[in-house]
């Protein structure tokens, strides 16, 4: 192995910015991808401003709750920075929460508890206005019980006094504790995502993946390079077969590849805070053998570098599509289910180690190394 | 000594080489001729292992081929007829890649030397800004890593000018002469065969390679 590696290391000496682009593609590519996706998301939130006119509990809960909706983005601000905002357009709406908020809905008031602005562009101020006033409405709910809770327990035992914060206090920390209220608005033309258990690249290990294997296939350029170099005539008097050259160099490959598989995980889990564990580690042992198996492969077949090329692009997007990552295949993947087991996204996926292509790589390889060599005529 | 006893070569139907014996001492440098087609590059190809003969056998110092491939490789130097080396590689890397996969361990220095003897001073230039006549015998160089017994060239001075072919002949009449060396050599240019060789082999009976042999008085095998 070590004449292996010497003799490795004068190609990557001449070839290493590329070596290192295509080792570190797949991990930078998708933290890239997972960033600007999640930056998208962001963007496509609502702004909202808010202003606080007083700083009571119960006027925080109401901002804490407001901000806790997923579709919008609350901003806090000055009455009049809201005004402003919003005749920019940079504002949807805005809402004032009034001063005396919480002594309006204890003494049973439900007047002129929330003031809200809106431009003639707004669109989500009638959404989140009807949010906002059923979080009041359960304020003002919660008061009205405390208040009969305290009159029924003045009745019974005038000596035992709740105050009414006590009673507040208590309810909220059932309803916290039992989920009892729920508001969710959402947007007639947003459909409430419950996502299926089903075979999908979009997230992080999925886009990983599709990386993976375009830069193993770009990486196994040198098996073409090399077996029509003209050197192959020398490998009869030379300790190594071809075919040995090949396989020990293969499997350094597949050695510094996976060592960046590695280095995506822990990235994935640095950024990410993706879990790391024993399975996951399995399934990418076994899908560093299946990609970088298949690869060699592929690669024997070819005499022209850019027809390999070619054909490793159309086969990765080949795979991202079938993995249904461009438009959905649930419809094709129900009726056949058999694609999903032919899709090899599928064990990693899965993060499971046994997968069939890599089983069927593997007998191949066995086979081609197993008919010896020709030049041993 | 390399001992040829009755070697056929057909492929398929067509025969090429028909019953061709012969035997080289060390030290002796011995011309393959013939006509474009004769069989010259398919007998060298037997000598060197990578093609088996139809019948015959042949033995090098009474170690039959057929039954000890493995070690007569090791001490084969084969010098391809197209020039097998790195061509991104300077020639301190080409030289280096090959002894590293090769049986033998050499220093750099040896390795030099190699180059050296042979007039090619260039040593981290990449070979694709070399001459045609540098890289021919970084191609021979390459050849003799491991120090083979046997050394045979199919044309390899093909192209070059004049004194790189007189350094590569002058290179190996010193290998035959200090080092026993046994040396088959293929060429079309009939005085670089003439001044280069012992004794010269002529494939096929085209009179024509004799009456210009003859003439040289060296010692000619026709089959
Ligand atoms: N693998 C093969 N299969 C079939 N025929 C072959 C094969 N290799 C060589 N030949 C034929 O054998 C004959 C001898 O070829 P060879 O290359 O040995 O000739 P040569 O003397 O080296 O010629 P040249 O001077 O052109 O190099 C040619 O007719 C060639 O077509
Ligand atoms: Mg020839």
């Amino acid at each position: 192995m070590k004449p292996i590696i010497q003799t490795r290391l004068i190609h990557w000496k001449k070839q290493w910015p590329s070596l290192i682009f295509w080792l570190v593609l797949p991990l930078i590519a998708t933290l890239f991808i997972i960033n600007m996706t999640s930056i998208v998301q962001e963007d496509s939130k609502i702004p909202i401003g808010i202003v606080m006119e007083e700083n009571t509990p119960m006027a925080n809960n109401l901002l804490k709750s407001i901000k806790a909706s997923p579709l919008i983005r609350v901003y806090d601000l000055s009455e009049s920075e809201a005004k402003q905002l919003i005749e920019s357009h940079e504002l949807d709406s805005a809402f004032v929460i009034e001063s005396g908020y919480q002594q309006q809905i204890k003494d049973g008031n439900r007047n002129r508890l929330i003031t809200g602005y809106q431009s003639d562009l707004s669109f989500a101020y009638t959404p989140v206005s009807e949010m906002i006033i059923s979080y009041v409405q359960q304020d003002t709910g919660k008061a009205k019980a405390a208040h009969t809770i305290m009159n029924v327990a003045e009745n019974i035992d005038p000596d035992t006094r709740y105050s009414f914060d006590e009673i507040i206090n208590k309810i909220q920390e059932v309803q916290s504790q039992e989920n009892l209220i729920r508001t969710n608005f959402s947007f007639s033309n947003m459909v409430e995502n419950d996502h299926k258990e089903e075979l999908t690249v979009w997230n992080i290990w999925g886009l990983w993946a599709i990386f993976s294997i375009l830069s193993t296939l770009l990486l196994s350029d040198w098996i073409i390079k090399e077996k029509y170099s003209g050197i192959l005539p020398r490998f009869a008097f030379i300790r190594f077969s071809f075919k040995s050259y090949l396989i020990q160099n293969v499997f350094l490959y597949s050695s510094i590849l996976f060592i960046f598989d590695s280095l995506a995980a822990l990235g994935f889990h640095y950024f990410l805070n993706e879990p790391v564990s024993l399975k996951l580690v399995g399934a990418i042992i076994a899908f560093r053998i299946t990609c970088s198996a298949g690869a060699f492969l592929l690669a024997l077949l070819f005499k022209h570098i850019y027809l390999f090329y070619n054909v490793s692009f159309t086969l990765v997007l080949w795979i991202t599509i079938t993995s249904g990552a461009i438009f959905p295949i649930e419809r094709l993947t129900d009726r056949f289910p058999w694609l999903t087991y032919l899709n090899p996204l599928h064990p990693f996926l899965n993060q499971e180690f046994w997968g069939l292509w890599m089983i069927i790589f593997i007998v191949i390889i066995g086979i081609w190394f197993a008919k010896g060599e020709k030049l041993n005529a | 000594m390399l001992n040829v006893q009755s070697i056929t070569k057909s492929y398929g139907k067509k025969q090429i080489l028909d019953g061709i014996s012969f035997s080289i001492q060390e030290g002796e440098i011995v011309g393959l001729v013939g006509e474009n087609g004769a069989g010259k590059s398919t007998l060298l190809q037997i000598l060197a292992t990578l093609a088996k003969p139809t019948k015959g056998k042949i033995f090098l110092n009474d170690q039959a081929y057929d039954e000890h491939k493995k070690n007569i490789r090791k001490q084969i130097g084969f010098v391809p007829q197209d020039i097998a080396i790195w061509e991104e590689f300077t020639v301190e890397e080409n030289m280096a890649f090959f002894e590293k996969l090769s049986w033998v361990n050499k220093s750099k220095q040896q390795l030099k030397q190699l180059c050296i003897d042979m007039s090619l001073d260039k040593w981290k230039e990449p070979v694709h800004t070399l001459s045609g006549g540098m890289k021919r015998k970084l191609n021979l160089a390459i050849s003799l890593i491991h120090d083979p017994k046997i050394i045979l060239l199919d044309e390899p001075t093909v192209g070059i000018d004049l004194k790189s072919k007189k350094e590569i002949a002058n290179h190996l009449k010193t290998l035959a002469t200090e080092q026993n060396k046994i040396i088959i050599y293929i060429s079309h240019d009939m005085d670089e065969i003439i001044s280069l060789c012992n004794r010269i082999l002529c494939i096929g009976d085209d009179p024509f390679y004799q009456n210009i042999l003859e003439s040289s008085g060296k010692h000619i095998v026709t089959f």
